[in-house]
């Protein structure tokens, strides 16, 4: 064999060991694809079918169907409600991120403030601290201010995945923006205000979109906050409904997967549009704080 | 990151240069206050963040403290505060046998997890900083496990380890490796073993995206100048490579750690910490004592013991950080 064939070899050596490990990592989400179109009797018939098996979309009627304008009745049958609900709570979740997170983090980067090192150093601790620890405190608190049962409450604890990151994420991007961008607006008059929103926040759609992706994602797939603070009857987004699902309806595995394939949906389809900016993004935020 | 540390070594230029060319054009008593003007706006830009940290962590991290330290009851839920009770808490924590494997287990969850995650993440970002075709949609589908909302990853692992009609068990029976379904979750010593690669799995994306691009910003000279002086792969990436990245293999080890002591959904959805509280992780049993049994004091207890466990690493990573602690006003470019 020449060199080169040695070479195109061990490159396409290398696609089978991507090829393989991707069929690993990709499996469970595929499975679950696939099991969303089963019928229970296929599912454990004890054969794992790699395409659909008389595929059936009676789990997808059992998820969706109907829908009715009481969320109470939602709880273990249809998930209409709690996908409106989710949504709700991630578009709340991420509009609660770019208010706090956007004017901090232009604050933190362009602005000589004593108070930087200490407020960039406490988000660094925030990114640690355990979920579980909030929850268990806001519970009370929540129920003492008449939070609990919440859109609110719920929203504002939703922001702990994400306000942290979304200013550690803007605080390193807003350092790529030159000084004299600014400077330039204030010598021909602007405010400081009129500087972030007319220039600064113009300027950085890209980052600020990466961010709200993030939160919105945060308060779409949050669980720990939803079952702690919902306690109960009410509101109920999509991550709830199905755990409540594995409680009631244990053998219905296939409306559990075709509930489960909804919660996907979101994610998949912020990834493909807005895939650009994530990795940069992300990276950017999560190493170099 | 790529960008971050290109932009690193300008910006210590650029900053000097600001720092020197700031005072020498303010003379005029307009500069001064426009100083002022821009501390105010700057800490009005701040306000909403500092009342959000004081209002979501400070104030329950406080509270959670003074829970621990009392003996509460359901009826704290209206009360808010209950009765001192010194170290209670904390002596039923380490006497409870559940709370006390829940630490341990933890502890073990964590460490099994990160060697894998790293091992297995390492290895990716290896693979796909070659060049083969189909490498860039490889590695734009790796990260799909981390976009997962948590508690669905937990309950596709559940049906995937079901003993009968679950994935895995079908496959394994159909190529042959079992003869017999394996009891995956109704097994205790088997469902520490099913948290565990649902773990994995779920960091590995994690691990190999940050290191991936650690590899890339290795310089292509330093490589070349490897190579040229005879230094095999495993030298290569033992002497030149993994020194070079280091510090972001810590940064990654440190939030994977961190990451990890957390993780809660994926457990309760998987296993709800059985069978027999033999998957309970502090997190999932904090979680039972405060809101099944509503003992929240002892719940508290053990929410700061892992709270204590997590912060271990907060000096460690704001050193790491602390180029970008450091940074006040910068630009480049």
């Amino acid at each position: 064999m020449s060199r080169a064939q040695k070479a195109r070899a061990l490159r396409w050596l290398c696609t089978l060991a991507a090829a393989a490990a991707l069929v690993v990592i990709l499996f469970p989400v595929y499975a679950i694809i696939v099991g969303s179109f089963e019928s229970t009797n296929t599912l454990f018939s004890g054969t794992f079918y790699w395409l659909p098996h008389a595929a059936t979309l009676d789990n997808y009627r059992t998820v969706l169907g109907h829908a009715s304008a009481s969320t109470q009745e939602t709880v273990g049958g249809s998930q209409t409600g709690a996908v409106v609900t989710s949504l709700l709570l991630g578009l709340g979740t991420a509009l609660l991120a770019l208010v706090v997170a956007v004017p901090a983090a232009y604050a933190l980067s362009k602005y000589r403030l004593r108070v930087t090192v200490i407020l960039v150093s406490s988000l660094l601790v925030a990114q640690i601290v355990p979920s579980i620890v909030l929850a268990t405190s806001l519970f009370i608190i929540f129920h003492w201010i008449g939070l609990v049962n919440s859109y609110p409450g719920l929203i504002l604890a939703d922001g702990t995945y994400a306000i942290p990151f979304a200013i550690l994420v803007l605080r390193a991007f807003f350092f790529s923006l030159p000084n004299e961008l600014m400077d330039a607006a204030r010598v021909d008059g602007a405010s400081e205000w009129g500087t972030f929103r007319l220039i600064v926040v113009p300027l950085s759609r890209s980052a600020v979109i990466t961010v709200a992706v993030f939160a919105f994602l945060a308060g779409w797939g949050d669980f720990i906050f939803a079952l702690t603070i919902l306690n109960g009857a009410g509101i109920e987004p999509i991550t709830l409904g199905i755990y409540n699902y594995l409680g009631n309806y244990s053998t219905d595995w296939g409306a559990v997967m075709a509930a489960a394939v909804i919660a996907l949906v979101p994610a998949g389809v912020l990834l493909v549009m807005a895939q650009r900016y994530i990795a940069t993004g992300l990276t950017a935020g999560s190493v170099k704080g | 990151m790529r960008t971050q540390v290109r932009a690193e070594a300008p910006t210590s230029a650029a900053a000097a240069a600001g720092a020197a060319s700031r005072p020498a054009g303010s003379g005029s008593r307009r500069r001064l206050s426009g100083w002022r003007k821009q501390q105010l706006a700057g800490w009005l830009f701040l306000t909403p963040a500092i009342a959000y940290l004081l209002f979501a962590f400070a104030l329950p991290i406080v509270y959670n403290v003074m829970l621990s330290f009392q003996q509460t009851s359901p009826a704290t839920i209206a009360n808010l505060t209950a009765p001192f009770a010194g170290l209670d808490n904390y002596r039923f924590i380490l006497n409870d046998p559940t709370s006390r494997a829940a630490i341990v287990r933890t502890l073990e969850f964590t460490f099994f997890s990160l060697l894998f995650q790293f091992l297995i993440g390492f290895s990716l970002a290896l693979l796909f900083s070659l060049r083969f075709p189909g490498r860039t949609l490889a590695r734009s589908l790796v990260i799909v496990p981390w976009l997962l909302p948590l508690i669905v990853t937990g309950v596709i692992f559940r049906f995937l380890f079901q003993a009968e009609g679950g994935a895995i068990n079908q496959v394994l029976v159909q190529i042959g490796v079992v003869h017999d379904p394996v009891q995956w979750l109704n097994d205790p010593n088997l469902a520490f073993w099913t948290i565990l690669i649902a773990n994995i799995w779920l960091g590995v994306p994690f691990f190999t995206l940050l290191l991936y691009s650690a590899l890339q910003d290795v310089p292509v000279e330093v490589r070349e100048a490897a190579i040229i002086d005879g230094a095999g792969p495993w030298q290569r990436l033992r002497l030149v490579i993994v020194p070079i990245i280091l510090p972001v293999i810590e940064v990654t080890l440190l939030l994977g750690f961190v990451f990890t002591v957390k993780v809660f959904d994926l457990v309760i959805g998987l296993t709800g910490g059985g069978p027999a509280n033999a998957t309970q992780l502090i997190t999932t049993w904090s979680y039972n004592l405060s809101f099944q049994v509503f003992s929240f004091g002892e719940g508290a207890a053990l929410n700061n013991v892992l709270l204590l466990l997590a912060l271990i690493c907060a000096p460690l990573y704001l050193w790491l950080s602390r180029g970008s602690l450091r940074r006040s006003r910068g630009a480049d470019r």
